[in-house]
């Protein structure tokens, strides 16, 4: 039998659309699990993604690249590769895996939700295809860490991380069930494959595997890399459903889900990148810093695809998203270092005086701003007194992000005119925003989000047990001041972040000004 | 007397921090407070008195948590005096 060419039979086989005789539309696709905006089901039946694939040639593909990758794991594991590595890139895969892993389990009910009420057949097909990539890319990010357990005990919080009150891991399930976990398929098409993964997470894995490959992570380059290539993809769902959208009238729909989830994204994109980027990877291995990077793929590419749709780029992006990435993610990685003992990762300093010059030169002013809180610690360090470099009670944290606030940070560098922070008295409840976009998030949609208790919240709430006037015995690193904190985040004594390199930075010397010597 | 937080850090700080103080404590005590979770940890401590700041304007040091308006969750900061 005469076999057809794909292109003959597959849109028969994918436009499974069918006219409901038996049911509403409404009771088909209620508008809380898949908003049309008020598109009319033809409208939506033109929606045609723009990377095709069948089902055979989908398992032929996944296949390949499993047996690829879990090879390469079998081999590295039989070498001293990853006890090589540098310990700033080692906290960078561990806090990776416990930030990613479970989450990208759990993006596959986001595909799944898409898969049933997308509001067209060959969007529910590609949306099928991107159950499984999540469901591949939570095995596959929780078994590679599994396989490291004998070399990294805390590898485990790959799998435990998302599953505990620990504050970063608050942050990621408060983005990620806003993003994906509690959305309906249309938003979630535009704020998690179009936002999240076309404008952030597709590129981060491009540069995150050629950081890899650079520093001589083989097994992770690989793993990325193979994830990567699943995340072109699914990703694509976002651009029909935008088009469909904004021919159809609604481009202040599109724009304003994007806005939205685009400054979330950003903050714990910062959060996690900014770091592994500045800090956490070998000086040696940098091949651009955090702002080039974001320049460079992720600020043109994402401009260039708002331009193409007929959109206009966020409202916040000029004063304020341009103005953070000089120097949030500074803020953020000295307080991941400051509150080492919250994290499950030891955080690298990555400020010895070669890499402050690094540092100065790729954000210039760097140590008039953030070197000086540096110069504190560091000295701190050397006297030997590195009980004042450990915190004894938290920071404020943002009631929309739940990343601490860091206004201060950003007023004393010179990009914020003030260093409040964005008070809201709602409904007899007080909240604290870190910005104003993140404010505005909420003010869209205040019964969303009203509800939730951010960590400092609970904490004046009653549910972590406080240990505001610990008898401190000083010297080392360990959880006393904040022992109920860190117990209410799961986080055991043995498991609390160190620094990286036992403090070797603060010893580096140097011979240009920049570190008084104590 | 109530213990409640206020957001607070000294000026040159980069994080506002979650810092206990009592209704009737002074601002000389709470800037004290603050000052314990900034000063030689993040910011260099200086052989100055500490002021405090809430809402734009200088409190007297004499003033109490009260008596200024401060209520919980305000925003307070404290400062080295020139």
């Amino acid at each position: 039998m005469p076999r057809l060419a794909r292109s003959e039979w597959y849109d028969l086989t994918r436009d499974m659309n069918w006219t409901l005789a038996y049911v509403t539309e409404e009771q088909a696709w209620p508008k809380d699990l898949s908003n049309g905006y008020g598109v009319s089901t033809e409208q939506w039946w033109t929606w045609d993604e723009p990377y095709k694939i069948t089902y055979p040639e989908y398992v032929h593909n996944q296949a390949g690249k499993d047996a690829s990758v879990y090879a390469i794991n079998a081999v590295v594991n039989r070498s001293k590769l990853f006890e090589q590595l540098d310990p700033g890139w080692k906290s960078a895969i561990v806090a990776h895996y416990g930030a990613i892993a479970v989450p990208e389990y759990v993006a596959g009910i986001g595909e799944a939700r898409m898969g049933r009420f997308g509001r067209a057949a060959a969007w529910r097909n590609m949306a099928t295809y991107g159950t499984l990539d999540e469901t591949r890319h939570g095995q596959i990010q929780s078994y590679f860490p599994y396989t490291l357990l004998d070399k990294e005990p805390r590898m485990d919080w790959a799998h435990k991380a998302f599953h505990t009150n620990e504050w970063g891991a608050i942050a990621a399930r408060s983005l990620f069930d806003d993003m994906f976990t509690a959305n309906d398929a249309v938003s979630t098409a535009i704020q998690l494959t179009f936002t999240f993964e076309t404008g952030f997470t597709n590129l981060q894995f491009l540069g995150m595997a050629a950081d890899a490959m650079g520093v001589g992570d083989l097994e992770f380059s690989a793993l990325i890399s193979s994830i990567q290539t699943d995340e072109a993809r699914h990703a694509q769902q976002g651009e029909p459903t935008m088009k469909i959208l904004v021919e159809n009238g609604k481009a202040d729909v599109a724009q304003k889900l994007i806005d939205h989830m685009f400054w979330r994204s950003w903050k714990v994109f910062s959060l996690l990148t900014g770091l592994s980027m500045d800090y956490y990877t070998p000086l040696e291995h940098r091949r651009h810093s955090f702002r080039e990077f974001m320049d460079e793929l992720i600020n043109k590419q994402f401009l260039d695809q708002f331009r193409d749709l007929g959109l206009e780029k966020p409202w916040y992006w000029d004063d304020q998203y341009q103005a953070e990435q000089n120097w949030l993610h500074h803020a953020y990685h000295l307080g991941v270092w400051f509150w080492r003992p919250t994290v499950w990762w030891n955080p690298d300093a990555g400020v010895s005086p070669q890499e402050r010059d690094w540092l100065e030169e790729k954000y210039p002013g760097w140590n008039d701003s953030f070197g000086k809180y540096w110069d504190v610690i560091t000295k701190n360090v050397r006297a030997d007194a590195t009980e004042n470099t450990l915190p004894e009670t938290l920071p404020i944290v943002c009631n929309m992000c739940h990343i601490p606030v860091c206004t201060p940070a950003g007023y004393n560098a010179g990009f914020l005119n003030s260093p409040d922070p964005h008070i809201l008295d709602y409904k007899g409840r007080r909240y604290t925003f870190c910005s104003e976009p993140c404010q505005w998030i909420f003010e869209q949609n205040p019964a969303r989000f009203q509800g939730h208790e951010s960590l400092v919240d609970r904490f004046l709430g009653g549910q972590i047990k406080p240990s505001l006037h610990p008898d401190f015995e000083g010297g080392t690193i360990t959880t006393t001041h904040l022992a109920g904190v860190l117990d209410y985040m799961s986080v055991s004594m043995e498991e609390a972040g160190q620094d990286a390199t036992d403090y070797a930075w603060a010893f580096e010397e140097r011979d240009a000004a920049g570190i008084e010597a104590s | 007397m109530a213990l409640i937080p206020v957001q607070a850090c000294v000026d040159g700080d980069f994080v506002l921090n979650m810092v206990p103080v009592f209704t009737e404590d002074t601002m000389e005590a709470v800037g004290k407070k603050i000052a314990h979770h900034s000063v030689n940890r993040r910011v260099a401590p200086q052989d100055k008195p500490l002021g405090v700041r809430f809402r734009g304007e200088t409190v007297p040091a004499d003033a109490t948590v009260d008596s200024a308006g401060i209520v919980a969750m305000d925003v307070v900061y404290a400062f080295y005096e020139e």
